[in-house]
């Protein structure tokens, strides 16, 4: 009986798990491996059959491409003002949420609302607010005595004015360090209280503590996910002006899917792959520094 | 609580100060859609129209055939949220139930997959599906996917939510002769509901924000979807500007509605999963 239960629990875990091993490897692993080796041929437009090339399509992003390092430089600029102001907004105000405060459930409604509508729609939509001379923004600046801004038609401000529509749709930020507060013990509180400790003291060496893990998975994600921007670039700016919004997936996009080079864009893709590693790879291990596990010496 | 009266009468006005803000672009854009362009183009701008023209909306559909666009959208996210929120539910309860061989291995690759940013795979897709498998400009690249587990974030929230079950229903039906598929379709399943919302609301906006590979698959505009509309909307519409903003604020709304339905859900189903570490 005992080993009949074993096969049979055996057999149902292989069933439940078929669907995920298959997209593990076709649609995760396989076309990773296949990128890599892709970057190292010359195919597509002018080369209707795959042609090894060796490390040409490198040497010529790092070299000659006159789009690479300023796409990287825009980027970062990007994920940097998107990750730490959407943390920094998001931690804020799920802490506030946390209060016991009339109408909770109404504003936190409020604040995850830009996040469920479409994102290449609010862009459109920011644009409007942006405008240069019949825009909202303007016009509140105008009513402090600030000049008109040109906003996304400025090479200079169109990577802060995109990244504060990034910050406003980090809506899932807040419902996932709301969710990490709620789990933070009680008793930890109580006991700081019944010590004299005081709110900021408590927010310091109760909150933080217990929340570093989930700070840690939101840091994490918000990396990848913005370092990836692309909708803006798509729907709103074409990497413009000039090259001043022209992110490194818009670039592969270009590449791959306008120029039809679908070697060099595998190239653009693995090295964006490998800086994407390297960061996730300080992360974790600056984490081991700063994260705090509960019942764990430190 | 533990928080003083008076620092939650802080943080209520603090909040519905940020609400407002929060809000205010939302308004601008809907506030604009029932104006004339002579009105939006008028300084100072007002706050509210003058008079709601709500008659901009099918004027709009001229140009932005919204039920077209709505059905070809959601041609492609039923079926991908039903699939995904399956085969998530069911890689979850595998991971988080039943013992097999190769279970730490494979539970590291599935984890692992969550931090390979999705456009490094693109390009190796795109020919599998386009010149591999002849799917160019049919729905299929974009809802396949979704049928192959749903994502690493959806099996491991889902993982998380079914370990809080106590394991003594599971035994209980165990003696009673029930196998495990019986154990999750009659226990788990009824358990993880508020998960599952989650995981489906999840996966829907991520669909429905996914301009990219729509932008990539689909070519015909008969096939487009609201994505790909709203992103035509500057090249036909130029500065019709109160259009463009119907058109923004009737993209919002199902969106809107399909969160209202599972709000409630929502943050009890990430608490549950002890996202604390």
């Amino acid at each position: 009986m005992p080993i009949k239960g074993k096969r049979q629990e055996i057999t149902a875990a292989y069933l439940c798990l078929i669907p995920s091993i298959i997209g593990l490897v076709f649609i995760t692993y396989l076309p990773l491996l296949s990128v890599f080796s892709l970057s190292f041929f010359n195919w597509g437009s002018g080369a209707p059959n795959p042609k090894f090339i060796g490390l040409s399509n490198y040497a010529r992003l790092f070299t000659t491409d006159p789009y690479f390092l300023d796409s990287l430089r825009v980027t970062l600029v990007f994920a940097v003002l998107t990750v730490l102001g959407s943390m920094i907004y998001s931690l804020f105000i799920a802490m506030l949420l946390n209060r016991k405060i009339p109408g909770r459930g109404f504003l936190r409604a409020v604040f995850y609302l830009p996040y469920v509508l479409p994102a290449m729609a609010v862009y459109i939509g920011w644009s409007w607010l942006y405008e240069a001379n019949f825009g909202l923004f303007n016009y509140l600046l105008g009513l402090i005595g600030v000049d008109k801004l040109k906003f996304i038609a400025d090479g200079k401000l169109v990577v802060p004015s995109l990244a504060l529509i990034a910050v406003w749709l980090s809506g899932n930020l807040i419902v996932i360090f709301l969710a990490g507060l709620q789990n933070v013990p009680r008793v930890y509180h109580e006991a700081a209280l019944i010590d004299g400790a005081n709110s900021f003291q408590r927010f310091r060496h109760v909150t933080i503590p217990c929340m570093t893990p989930i700070i840690f998975y939101n840091l994490l994600m918000a990396l990848i996910n913005n370092m990836q921007i692309v909708t803006p670039a798509l729907a709103l700016t074409n990497g413009g002006p000039g090259n001043a919004s022209r992110f490194i997936t818009y670039l592969m996009y270009q590449s791959a899917f306008i120029s039809n080079h679908l070697g060099y864009g595998s190239a653009v893709s693995t090295v964006f792959f490998v800086i994407i590693a390297i960061f996730t790879a300080i992360l974790f291990v600056t984490s081991r520094n700063w994260i705090f596990y509960e019942g764990e010496e430190r | 609580m533990y928080e003083s009266k008076a620092g939650d009468r802080l943080a209520a006005i603090v909040l519905a100060a940020l609400a407002v803000l929060v809000l205010l672009p939302i308004w601008w854009m809907f506030r604009s859609s029932l104006m004339t362009n002579a009105e939006l183009f008028a300084y100072p701008p007002p706050f509210a129209p003058a008079v709601w023209r709500f008659g901009n909306y099918p004027a709009t559909i001229v140009n932005f055939p919204f039920w077209v666009y709505l059905r070809n959208t959601m041609t492609i996210i039923v079926p991908s949220v039903i699939g995904g929120t399956l085969t998530a539910t069911l890689a979850g309860y595998a991971f988080a139930r039943l013992r097999f061989p190769g279970k730490d291995i494979l539970f590291i690759l599935c984890v692992g997959s969550m931090l390979l940013p999705t456009m490094v795979t693109l390009i190796p897709l795109y020919i599998a599906w386009s010149r591999g498998l002849h799917l160019q400009d049919t729905y299929w690249p974009l809802i396949l996917p979704y049928f192959c587990g749903g994502g690493a974030f959806n099996i491991f929230l889902i993982r998380q939510f079914i370990k809080t079950i106590p394991h003594e229903l599971d035994e209980a039906a165990k003696i009673d002769g029930a196998g495990p598929l019986r154990i999750l379709a009659s226990i788990i399943v009824p358990s993880v509901k508020s998960a599952m919302i989650v995981v489906a609301l999840l996966l829907f906006i991520g669909m429905w924000n996914d301009l990219l590979q729509q932008m990539i698959y689909i070519n015909s505009s008969k096939y487009f979807t609201i994505a790909l509309g709203i992103s035509q909307l500057k090249g036909t519409l130029q500065v019709d500007w109160s259009k463009i903003m119907c058109a923004t604020c009737m993209s919002f709304v199902p969106g809107v509605v399909f969160y209202l339905i599972g709000q409630k859900y929502f943050v009890e189903g990430i608490v549950m999963t002890g996202m604390k570490a």
